[in-house]
């Protein structure tokens, strides 16, 4: 025994040894690598996970010499938490969605920015400013839109599905993802029964409940990071997930295809706002700025084919992006979608606790 | 004070020097943390899921919560059933490595371990690519045409519950391996002599002696399978939540640390329960670290 | 009756080859799958589907610099949290087994907490702590967080050792005239040496696979670990696989190179030669004395 143990620690000495060389050379690397952009400083930003594309944050670092590191999250709630048990000035952009930015604003979270430096904010669709949740963007800029769309891959489900109400059918036990956020889901499950997404009544919430109960069979993967994977791996057939994600599982497997809720579509509109003791403002107004060029707009949409608010990068999109309904949302589904807003936290126990049951 | 043999006089200098940094480092990182917690179990949350010293038990009280019961339960299972097939697959694999091919023994032990070097995020996820529906494995059956869509072996508990045996697995063999090295030979021999066959021999000699080793195992991949949620998440898809997931989300999505912190409690008093009743049964505590 | 029992041991024998191969071969499986992808001529996520034979991702690798960095990140916390645990740990342990004192119920209380404790409360109650005194976290607090649940372990291996120790050579080299202080470093540690060793790779090995606890504290300093987790969820890309590939290669080569004999050899050579070249610029006189070094 002694002669097994003695072996056993010179092997885990060598490889201990071996492994800290190999980290001192990856360190050195990264330290080599490094030190060519960050003349002008840095800045510290905290995205949606697959938003922005690392290419269009590459560009920005090499033309402003401004070293960005990103850090990202799958849904709004996560971010706050995140946000909040972190120093307050750990991130000098965030990415909440309408209601966050609300909430986010009621508490002091943020600070106001001056839209009027910023060169580029003409190129932004009006009917995207001045929404309630921040009237007059004094502490917002829109990033780009989601629809929370149904993807149906044809060549396995042959049936004609129009709303959100038939997802819950019994019959597709095991088909279907869906995004990893409550207040998405439970809003579907509202929605699929003429109840509202934000409802607060206690009665009607076990309508809801009731309803959702029905997905426990039929959802098989929860994910708000890469949504798409399970439809293109065939993992799943059926899904309820954002547009872009739609459309870029199309783009690998032509026969996945969108329809827009009958109800009308769950909706956001993400935002960019800075947090009240962010260190590097300036180069924070650098980068919006530089997001609302019609260019860059145009390179992160053929990334990611959200709602787009720019309007001069939309003139710069080709035949394909317009007439696909995937990437080009129609106008009229987005302005008859709803929205998430925030709730008293008694109801929000209520989705919670619902959401639970669910998900055991 | 009699004094044993190894211990001098009291000095308190001497003693206090080495004693108190380690001291203090635990009770500052281990103690203090805790009772934080358990006030915390005790708080509420406001409009903005900030917490407040408003005393409550209704942390707590979610516990008769039906959906809440069941996450535990099923939890409980999930690791029963890692822990048995653990054992029930580690014990013959201790014993051959130990026993059986004992000339080989060293290189067969740093076998079992070399995996573990790799990070253990990405041996699950080998898992899932393997296992997906369009992973290796499925490719094979379909092309073998065993079968014609390909199989949901992922996200579902039977995923999960591989996941858990599969990264808890060395944490039973490591214990056993240590206590069927110290069997005592003669005993096995005098067993065999006396014309006892295989089978007699290993239930009535071989595991009465391991039983400690067997314990250590057990409460070393019973207890981390509560909490190990990124296995549930990877393989299991959301689908089979454990105690660990419903902990995790309250500090993330879920915004409530106070019934994060109700739920840990309750974590600890299910492993404190665990582990008294190891140390009951003869359990070494020391040598669930080594 | 001889025939039937040798037949019988043979099966058994023969059974027990197929058996451990078999688990051997499912413990492996998962690293060929990472090998076998490290290849993978794929560029679309979720990077699963094989599309041909490649080292292109290799060269990625270099270019990744949140991966290395989050591996450097990894390696600088390990050896960090292991030595500053070590430390603290053979110290306290010594003191423990030395010296009586009230309270070592209390302090070995302490220590099976971090053990036993589920690492997801351990995760959740330093966030809190670390939260609630406004310590910054990344580096600092994944430090903290790690040399807690990795000071148990020490202590524990340095214990057992201790117990299996023998005082006279303690007594002895006081006897001699040397002080407390001059026994400790000449006599005791070298003889605990092995209990430290264990104690300190037990250390390493914790700390460089740790995904729960860093999970909470960790801020926004990526470790390997949670960097592997953040790339799960939108498909590994495969220079995650060419790292753990080239990680699982270098250890491979180490078991090999340790339990050969091709380093021993080496050194005995490097011995020899040095031995041979003193021997031959000396002249006759000392050819003695250099004889019984090279025995």
């Amino acid at each position: 025994m002694r002669d097994t143990m003695m072996s056993r620690r010179s092997f885990l000495h060598t490889s201990a040894a071996a492994l800290s060389l190999m980290g001192v050379t990856a360190t050195g690397l990264t330290g080599c690598g490094g030190s060519s952009s960050s003349d002008n400083g840095e800045l510290n930003i905290f995205i949606w996970t697959e938003y922005v594309p690392d290419s269009v944050i590459s560009d920005f670092e090499s033309e402003f010499g401004i070293t960005v590191n990103a850090s990202t999250f799958s849904t709004n709630e996560d971010m706050l938490a995140k946000f909040t048990s972190g120093e307050d000035d750990a991130y000098d952009l965030l990415q909440p969605s309408d209601y966050m930015v609300k909430l986010m604003i009621d508490q002091g979270l943020l600070q106001k920015m001056d839209t009027t430096t910023l060169e580029n904010i003409g190129n932004i669709g009006s009917q995207y400013l001045d929404q309630d949740y921040d009237k007059g963007n004094k502490y917002s800029v829109p990033y780009m839109g989601s629809v929370t769309a149904i993807a149906v891959n044809t060549d396995k489900i042959t049936d004609t599905i129009t709303s959100y109400a038939d997802l819950f059918d019994a019959k597709y036990a095991g088909d279907i993802v869906m995004l990893d956020d409550y207040r998405e889901v439970l809003g579907i499950a509202a929605e699929s029964i003429g109840v509202s997404n934000n409802e607060t009544d206690e009665s009607k919430l076990e309508l809801v409940r009731a309803q959702v109960m029905k997905l426990k069979d039929n959802i098989k993967v929860y994910d708000s990071d890469s949504p798409k994977s399970a439809l293109i791996n065939g993992d799943c057939v059926l899904g309820a997930i954002w547009s872009a994600e739609i459309a870029l599982a199309q783009r690998e497997n032509p026969a996945i295809q969108i329809v827009f809720p009958k109800e009308g579509a769950e909706i956001s509109t993400d935002n960019w706002v800075i947090p009240t003791n962010a260190k590097n403002v300036d180069n924070a107004m650098k980068f919006l700025d530089y997001m609302m060029r019609p260019e860059v707009a145009k390179a992160i949409s053929d990334d990611y084919p959200y709602v787009q608010p720019n309007t001069a990068a939309i003139a710069l999109m080709d035949d394909d992006f317009k007439d696909n309904v995937a990437e080009n949302v129609p106008a009229e589904v987005f302005e008859s979608g709803h929205r998430t807003e925030s709730l008293p936290s008694d109801t929000l126990k209520i989705y919670n606790d619902i959401w639970t049951d669910l998900k055991s | 004070m009699k004094l044993s043999s190894h211990e001098f006089r009291s000095n308190t200098l001497p003693a206090a020097i080495t004693v108190i940094p380690a001291v203090a480092w635990l009770a500052l990182f281990v103690a203090i943390p805790l009772v934080y917690i358990v006030v915390m179990s005790f708080c509420s949350i406001d409009e903005y899921y900030n917490v407040t010293f408003q005393f409550t038990l209704g942390n707590y009280a979610n516990l008769l919560n039906p959906s809440y019961v069941q996450i535990y339960v099923q939890s409980l299972v999930i690791a029963a059933l890692s822990t048995i097939i653990c054992l029930a697959l580690g014990y013959p694999f201790a014993y051959l490595i130990s026993r059986t091919f004992k000339e080989h023994k060293v290189i067969l032990y740093m076998l079992v371990i070399i995996p573990f070097w790799t990070n253990s995020l990405i041996r699950i996820y080998g898992w899932r690519t393997f296992l997906g529906a369009s992973g290796f494995l499925n490719a094979a059956l379909m092309s073998l045409h065993v079968v014609n869509e390909p199989v949901d072996f992922l996200f579902n508990q039977g995923a999960t519950i591989l996941g858990m045996t599969y990264d808890l697995f060395p944490f039973m063999v490591l214990p056993l391996y240590t206590a069927i090295e110290k069997l005592d030979e003669a005993q096995i021999e005098a067993s065999s002599d006396l014309g006892a066959h295989g089978l007699a021999t290993l239930f009535k000699v071989v595991v009465p002696q391991t039983v400690s080793g067997i314990f250590s195992g057990c409460i070393m991949v019973f207890i981390p399978s509560l909490g190990a949620f990124y296995i549930s998440d990877i393989l299991g898809g959301g689908n089979s939540d454990v105690i660990g997931n419903l902990i995790q989300r309250q500090f993330q999505s879920g915004n409530n640390w106070p019934l994060g912190a109700a739920l840990s409690i309750i974590l600890i008093a299910i492993t404190l329960l665990l582990v008294k009743v190891y140390q009951c049964s003869g359990g070494d505590m020391e040598s669930l670290g080594v | 009756m001889a025939l039937k029992r040798q037949l019988r041991e043979k099966l058994r024998h023969r059974g027990g080859i197929v058996y451990c191969a078999i688990i051997y071969g499912i413990l492996f499986l998962p690293i060929a799958v990472i090998v076998a992808n490290s290849f993978n001529a794929t560029d679309t996520k979720p990077y699963m589907s094989w599309k041909g034979f490649t080292f292109d991702w290799y060269a990625k690798l270099l270019s990744d610099r949140s991966l290395l960095s989050s591996f450097g990140n990894t390696m600088v916390l390990a050896i960090t949290t292991t030595i500053i645990a070590t430390v603290m740990g053979t110290i306290v342990a010594v003191g423990m087994y030395r010296y009586k004192f009230r309270g070592k119920g209390v302090i070995d209380g302490l220590l099976y907490i971090p053990v036993v404790i589920p690492e997801i409360v351990m995760g959740i109650s330093l966030l809190v702590l670390f939260t609630s005194i406004h310590l910054p976290q990344g580096m600092l607090s994944l430090v903290i967080a790690h040399v807690t649940f990795c000071l148990p372990f020490v202590i524990f291996n340095v214990r057992a050792r201790l117990d299996g120790y023998d005082q006279s050579l303690e007594e002895a080299s006081m006897d001699l005239g040397a002080n407390k202080l001059k026994t400790f470093f000449g006599v005791t540690l070298p003889m605990l040496a092995p209990g430290i060793a264990g104690g300190a790779l037990l250390s390493f090995t914790l700390s460089i696979d740790d995904v729960v606890v860093s999970f909470f504290v960790n801020g926004q300093t990526m470790t390997f670990p949670l960097k592997v987790m953040q790339s799960i969820k939108s498909g590994v890309a495969p220079d995650v696989n060419a790292l753990s590939t080239l990680i699982l290669i270098a250890t491979i080569l180490l078991v090999v190179l340790t339990q050969s004999k091709m380093v021993p050899n080496l050194v005995s050579k490097l011995r020899n030669r040095r031995a041979r070249t003193l021997r031959s610029q000396d002249c006759a006189g000392t050819s003695s004395v250099n004889m019984k070094e090279e025995s």
